[in-house]
């Protein structure tokens, strides 16, 4: 059996910091140097968060695997583990499970530029992706990032995004912000420059990007809302972007995270698959040909 | 693996087989409660009905209970799992239906990372088959898991004044070294009369289900409006999920005791016909209407489990007969089909 997926193991929470009125994020440091050993993991893996005496949820890693330094999760309040967790401090003690699910397949992307789209929290998982990509450099292209939120309020990370708009010499990869709500610093910041940052819905940023996109050598990694795949989708079909080369990182409600306890269960009857085990990354050619994915 | 030995075991010496088995751990057989059939205790031979159709509850109770505590939880600590002292038990008298149940389950829970309760419970029970023949409900012979290949340790075919018996594992063969006192040989008119056994047998079931590839009717057909008027009358209570030899869902709630320092983690069976199953945290609910529910458990069930290539669903006909809305699992698909 392996251990560690099956039973919640100690962690210590380090530190919180507020990202917005409803989202936190944790770092974390295992209490046991074994579990912290036994502990590696995948850009787009997730954990189970156990909050004692509440429950677990699935939550994915924020963090890629070549940055030292305690683990992240940007965990957004929205249910009952969720906010159970959101009232712990610096100190406390929590349960991890995992790492656990399919993660990003980083070998396969390797010598591709990687556009990444992220629609609100979706940016959680692909923070993993951009770090990693930019701190392996020379083993992929280009990195692009197409941001989309519906205000400043709800934007993560947005002092960094904002620095990266304003000194994109500094930045290693090119980022695009989109937002939905007037905001006086969103406002100023798109009047000064209209080429990276856009109202609207984050296919606005499409027309920006394009002429970064090469189709024949990106691969493109997609985490948002559910209803923003269909869109983010058809923008990407358009742009002749195969589909195994269109990499989605999907949500359920994922009780067990190891393929047993059947309510991520999706697909039509010749081809079910557990969105836990079998995912959570997943290609728009499963989408294709695995009903109900998205 | 080089098993299936057949060996013969008189009918009247059977008192003294069940007592062997008495040695390895607790009997448990079909009983007889109230107007339907249970697997329970048992201390004598007689207690056992082995004419019956099907229990209500499948032999999965066994392995992951209907509800049960699987951690211990120390506020602020740690979770640990709950030691539990493996139980020796016989499961005698499965029928091959459920026996192909428990061997889709095998895959699920023995899949890497392996539940630890059921590999234990798995490991420390004998399984026994017993032949049957089909009611009107019966359809294994569609789902083809009316013949148990594998998956027993010994499957006993009653022949009327004696069982020829399959040994199936080694454990099977041990228990049979220590009968050799009171077994004996078959010979070939024994194996044609389980050969007519099994013809007769064959011959018996009154209902079919078209399962020629089945998946992919299920598949193009998903959005047809021939599920509607089933999933119309669905209650939607989940008895189908409870009653299912392969349905395997569970739901983990916590609790913590009034002491505040301890609590438990524990299981129960869930069903995806509860709103509950496919909703996340934030409102969205990936199946919200009962129609969504209802075709997603006949599209489970019209999957092929991928290592036993068998179907989900092993046509034992529990969902039709404890139905309390009267829906035929049968007559909802062969209508998918178009064949009603």
């Amino acid at each position: 059996m392996a251990e560690n997926l099956c039973i919640p193991k100690p962690a210590r929470i380090v530190e919180v910091i507020e990202m917005t009125p409803i989202e936190k994020l944790f770092k974390l440091e295992f209490v046991n140097e074994e579990d912290a050993k036994a502990f590696t993991f995948k850009p787009g893996q997730f954990v189970e968060v156990s909050v004692f005496g509440v429950g677990e949820a699935p939550i994915s890693i924020c963090k890629s695997p070549t940055r030292p330094g305690p683990l992240e999760l940007l965990v957004r309040r929205v249910g009952r583990v969720t906010s159970a967790l959101h009232k712990l401090k610096p100190g406390d003690i929590i349960g991890i499970r995992g790492p656990l699910g399919n993660g990003f397949p980083m070998e396969k992307m390797k010598g591709y530029d990687i556009l990444l789209i992220a629609g609100g929290l979706g940016m959680a998982p692909l923070r993993s992706v951009l770090q990693y990509a930019i701190d392996k450099r020379g083993e992929y292209g280009e990195a692009i990032l197409l941001y989309g939120v519906r205000s400043y309020r709800e934007a993560l990370f947005k002092e960094r995004v904002i620095e990266l708009i304003e000194h994109p010499e500094q930045a290693k990869f090119k980022t695009f912000l989109s937002y939905e709500r007037d905001d006086p610093v969103f406002d100023e910041l798109r009047q000064k420059h209209h080429e990276n940052v856009r109202k609207g819905v984050v296919t606005v940023l499409f027309e920006c990007a394009d002429p970064y996109i090469k189709p024949d050598k990106v691969c493109a990694v997609v985490c948002g809302p559910p209803i923003m795949y269909r869109f983010v989708l058809r923008e990407l079909v358009k742009r002749r972007i195969p589909p195994e080369r269109i990499y989605l990182t999907l949500e359920r409600r994922m009780k067990c995270g190891v393929g047993k306890c059947g309510h991520c269960i999706v697909g039509g009857a010749s081809s079910i698959k557990y969105i836990c085990k079998d995912g959570p990354v997943f290609t728009y050619s499963d989408v294709l040909s695995i009903r109900g994915l998205v | 693996m080089s098993f299936l030995r057949y060996v013969k075991l008189l009918k009247g010496k059977f008192p003294e087989f069940f007592d062997a088995l008495k040695k390895w751990g607790e009997i448990h057989a079909p009983v007889k409660r109230g107007k339907f059939y249970a697997f329970a205790k048992v201390d004598s031979p007689s207690e056992i009905v082995f004419e019956y159709n099907r229990t209500m509850i499948p032999p999965k109770k066994y392995f992951v209970k209907p509800f049960e505590e699987i951690m211990k939880v120390k506020i602020g600590k740690g979770y640990e799992l709950i030691a539990e002292e493996p139980r020796k038990l016989v499961l005698l008298g499965l029928h091959a239906c459920d026996i192909n149940a428990l061997r889709i389950l095998d895959n699920v829970y023995l899949d890497e990372p392996q539940d630890p309760y059921y590999a234990a419970r798995r490991a420390n029970t004998i399984i026994i088959g017993i032949s049957c023949e089909p009611d009107e409900h019966c359809f294994c012979k569609s789902m083809g898991a009316d013949y148990a290949w594998t998956g027993f340790d010994l499957f006993l075919h009653d022949l009327g004044d004696s069982y020829i018996i399959r040994v199936g594992s080694s454990r099977g063969e041990a228990l049979i070294e220590e009968l050799s006192n009171i077994i004996v040989e078959p010979g070939q008119e024994d194996f044609i009369k389980l050969r007519d056994f099994e013809l007769k047998r064959s011959r018996m079931f009154k209902k079919a289900l078209n399962t020629s590839h089945l998946p992919d009717i299920v598949d193009s057909l998903y959005n047809s409006d021939l599920w509607v008027k089933f999933a119309d009358k669905c209650l939607g209570c989940g008895s189908c999920n409870l009653v299912c030899p392969t349905c395997r869902c569970y739901d983990v709630t916590e609790s913590v005791d009034l002491n505040l320092e301890e609590g438990v983690r524990a299981r129960r069976w869930d069903s995806c016909f509860m709103r509950s199953h496919a909703l996340v945290a934030g409102g969205l609910n990936f199946r919200p209407t009962r129609l969504d529910r209802f075709k997603h458990r006949y599209n489970c069930k019209s999957s092929v489990e991928p290592r036993t290539g068998l179907f989900f669903c092993v046509g034992c006909g529990r969902c039709s007969v404890f139905c309390p809305a009267g829906i035929d699992h049968v007559e909802v698909l062969n209508t998918i089909w178009g064949l009603t």
